[in-house]
């Protein structure tokens, strides 16, 4: 596969702090790709997946977060993986394209032949490896992951068509207006370049500040709504580049067929939890917790516990629950469908479904905390914020609740300030 | 003289304002809230206020210090590590509020706006001679609260009533208290509460005299309770013939408006506004019972009422906000929007009109 001249670096977009509000009210606490899925930070899914690439030098997180908020956490996955991360603040926005641009002399430090990006809220499978072999063979100046979906959900995202023998790129437009949609697949957000595409990007910047030249010297110019206010150095990916450049044979496509979702709301890292819990016990099972009842809790599908988690014996739980560090859950509790942050305690014969329970909250004795379920709904899955206490015996239903509260009395589809 | 300002929790119920800054921080009448109670212990000789706190002091010292240079009264910190009630804080703090002069020392709740008659409560303390003076306001409805039930001409304390069925009186206790140093020989370090377990025994031993509360009494800890509070504090501020009210063509009733404010043509200002420092409100704009925060811009031709406006937000062109809309840090409500008692939290933008109150996180 490649000698010494393959490196191969790495760049996960981990976004900002004012833009992501959707992640409210679990980002109020902590930025979001530290938000454990499956018991794992949610940027560290694409980390451990950059460790299969062959010839890996560097992983580059990029983002809005002060440096300090990821300094703990970057040097501790250093260590633990044994692969060189370092995060990269953006001092403004300069969309997704001109974010890597901005960071180029990084990036090329070690003469990387092949770039990969990544965004950090996109929950898959990651096969990059395979992904880099396509790109390989197909000699363009980068691959992008596709997936199929249903025609219903495919209107939500932009509109890619590819060709079936060759893989290349050949139309890709950004959410449609017409009606029509010809192709099901969409664009998952995660890609593979040459470094080419910095030339790219650099000629769409030039070709924008020639055009503010122009603007000013025409005024008929200046009224085209479509060049007004971009600064020349915001690059977008799908619209400046992507877009012109299909169909010149220097964009292809490569497609997965395991999963893929977008984590953006606190009900969407619920499921994505649940679908990383299912592709470890695919990976490595022994991630996974295991009991029946007798000398440890009775273990229902696929369950994560921290090892310092304390979990009486009599307490059932699972599918699809992941219970983080230092948590107390009591006897009789019943736990499906949930995240269960850090040093939470659910009190004797609580029940948690369909919810996510944020830091140093406390659950009361036969309190019930749950929702419908429905991950897309604003209010289908039940949020907790960090130090909620929910009194004996009050329900929680469907709703979501900010982080200092006290729940004394039952509440249903509510937000709580 | 030295006092002890109860700050306390996280002040969720002035959520999302509250999710910028800490409580005592929010301002209030163009100032932070904590600042009418700290300048009015300044006025009477008070030369050390001490916060009880037990959220955020980073952020409450590097405010303070700004303000302890530019008042000259010392300003310090006690922090609790867990919840101490009303009545712990001050056994934590003990040693900062007791000095060989043996003078008594005031109690503050930070969540409350008034005149702050201090001076004339210092008067009723040395004439009774009993051991503790609390300050009571009368109010409409004494059975949400507890009830102070006085001797009528001594104002001994007789007892204290939660939440009375029947009537015993309607004076409630208003959160300001004068205190001997021996006070806090009763007070153990744990969590206490100061009128449930402290008042009620030393008014058996009759040495506990309440005042009433001459003037207006808020307690502002809500956003409904805020908006009324600034229409009290803007009135008393007519009583007194202040001249910080605004005045002219454009201004109608008390409104409040800092001196680095810009007002274009054609506005009507009024009854019960406060604009704070920056602000620009563009011509034609109509604004009465809101409170609109630092470097907050109202575009042209709109129209807000019975709402705040969090700092460094903008209210579109032709916008209507009405009916306890709540606008946090940095929030831009787009032209010709309508928001009837929307609360936004930082940070959003917002592009669609709200028909009915609703949070928008």
């Amino acid at each position: 596969m490649g000698g010494s001249e393959e490196r191969v670096v790495a760049v996960i977009m981990v976004g900002g702090p004012t833009k992501g509000t959707r992640f409210r009210p679990l980002s109020l606490n902590t930025p979001k790709p530290l938000f454990p899925l499956a018991g794992q930070p949610m940027v560290n899914h694409p980390i451990s997946a950059c460790k299969r690439i062959p010839n890996l030098a560097q992983i580059y997180l990029i983002g809005f977060y002060e440096e300090r908020e990821f300094a703990l956490f970057v040097s501790s996955i250093s260590n633990e993986l044994r692969v060189p991360v370092r995060y990269l603040k953006e001092d403004k926005p300069h969309g997704s394209a001109g974010g890597l641009y901005n960071f180029r002399d990084q990036i090329m430090e070690e003469s990387p032949s092949h770039i990969f990006l990544l965004n950090c809220d996109v929950c898959c499978s990651f096969p990059l490896a395979e992904m880099l072999e396509a790109h390989m063979s197909y000699r363009g100046m980068g691959t992008i992951l596709v997936i199929k979906v249903s025609p219903e959900s495919a209107n939500q995202f932009g509109e890619l068509v590819a060709d079936p023998v060759t893989n290349e790129l050949l139309h890709y437009t950004e959410k449609p207006e017409t009606f029509v949609r010809v192709s099901d697949r969409i664009n998952c957000g995660v890609y593979i370049f040459t470094p080419d595409i910095f030339t790219a990007i650099q000629g769409v910047s030039s070709q924008r500040k020639d055009r503010a030249t122009l603007r000013r010297v025409s005024s008929f110019e200046a009224l085209q709504p479509a060049n007004r206010s971009l600064p020349s150095d915001f690059v977008r990916l799908d619209q400046d580049i992507l877009s012109p450049l299909a169909g010149k044979k220097q964009f292809y496509v490569y497609e997965t067929t395991d999963y893929w979702e977008q984590i953006k709301t606190p009900g969407m890292s619920l499921k994505c939890s649940g679908l990383y819990l299912a592709q470890f016990r695919r990976t490595s099972p022994d991630l996974l917790a295991s009991g029946d009842g007798t000398k440890n809790a009775a273990i229902s599908g696929n369950v994560y516990i921290h090892p310092s988690a304390k979990v009486h014996p009599t307490a059932k739980i699972g599918p699809n629950a992941s219970i983080s560090a230092n948590a107390r859950i009591g006897a009789g509790v019943r736990l499906v469908n949930c995240i269960i942050l850090d040093d939470v305690e659910i009190k004797e014969n609580a029940v948690v479904i369909h919810a996510i329970v944020g830091w140093k909250s406390s659950i009361g004795r036969w309190s019930r905390v749950q929702a419908s379920g429905d991950h897309n709904a604003k209010l289908g899955v039940t949020i907790l914020g960090e130090s909620v206490t929910v009194e004996d015996e009050v329900v929680v239903i469907n709703s979501i609740v900010l982080p200092n509260k006290t729940m004394n009395v039952s509440v249903q589809e509510e937000i709580i300030l | 003289m030295k006092a002890l300002i109860l700050v306390g929790g996280f002040g969720t119920r002035l959520r999302p304002l509250t999710l910028s800054v800490p409580k005592p921080l929010v301002d209030f009448a163009n100032k932070p809230m904590i600042l009418h109670q700290i300048e009015a212990l300044k006025a009477i000789g008070v030369t050390e206020v001490v916060l009880a706190i037990n959220y955020q002091p980073e952020v409450m010292l590097n405010f303070l210090k700004d303000f302890e240079a530019k008042l000259e009264i010392k300003i310090t910190c006690s922090q609790e590590t867990e919840p101490l009630g009303t009545a712990g804080p001050l056994a934590l703090a003990r040693d900062k509020l007791i000095d060989e002069s043996g003078d008594p020392f005031f109690v503050l709740n930070s969540d409350v706006i008034s005149e702050y008659p201090l001076k004339e409560m210092i008067e009723f303390h040395k004439s009774h001679g009993g051991e503790a003076s609390i300050m009571v306001t009368k109010v409409d409805e004494p059975s949400k609260y507890g009830v102070v039930v006085t001797e009528e001409s001594t104002g001994k304390v007789e007892r204290f009533v939660e939440k009375p069925k029947l009537f015993v009186g309607n004076k409630i206790n208003a959160g300001i208290y004068l205190l001997n140093p021996s006070v806090l020989d009763r007070i153990q370090l744990r969590p206490t509460s100061i009128e449930k377990e402290i008042f009620p025994k030393i008014a058996a031993e009759g040495k506990l005299y309440a005042m009433v509360l001459p003037g207006f009494w808020m307690d502002i800890g809500q956003p409904k309770d805020y908006i009324t509070g600034l229409r009290l504090y803007l009135d008393s501020l007519r009583k007194k013939a202040s001249p910080k009210l605004a005045t002219g063509t454009n201004i109608i009733g008390n409104v409040l408006v800092d001196e680095s404010a810009k007002i274009g043509e054609g506005c009507l200002i009024g009854p019960d506004v406060a604009i704070g420092p920056g602000c620009v409100v563009e011509s034609g704009v109509r604004l009465s019972c809101c409170t609109v925060m630092r470097g907050v811009r109202i575009k042209k031709h709109a129209c807000i009422s019975s709402s705040i406006i969090g700092w460094h937000s903008t209210v579109g062109q032709w916008a209507r906000v009405e009916n306890m809309t709540i606008l946090g840090e940095d929030v831009h409500v787009c032209d010709e929007i309508y928001s009837n008692g929307g609360v936004v939290l930082p940070h959003k933008e917002i592009k669609s009109s709200i028909l009915k109150p609703e949070i928008v996180m």
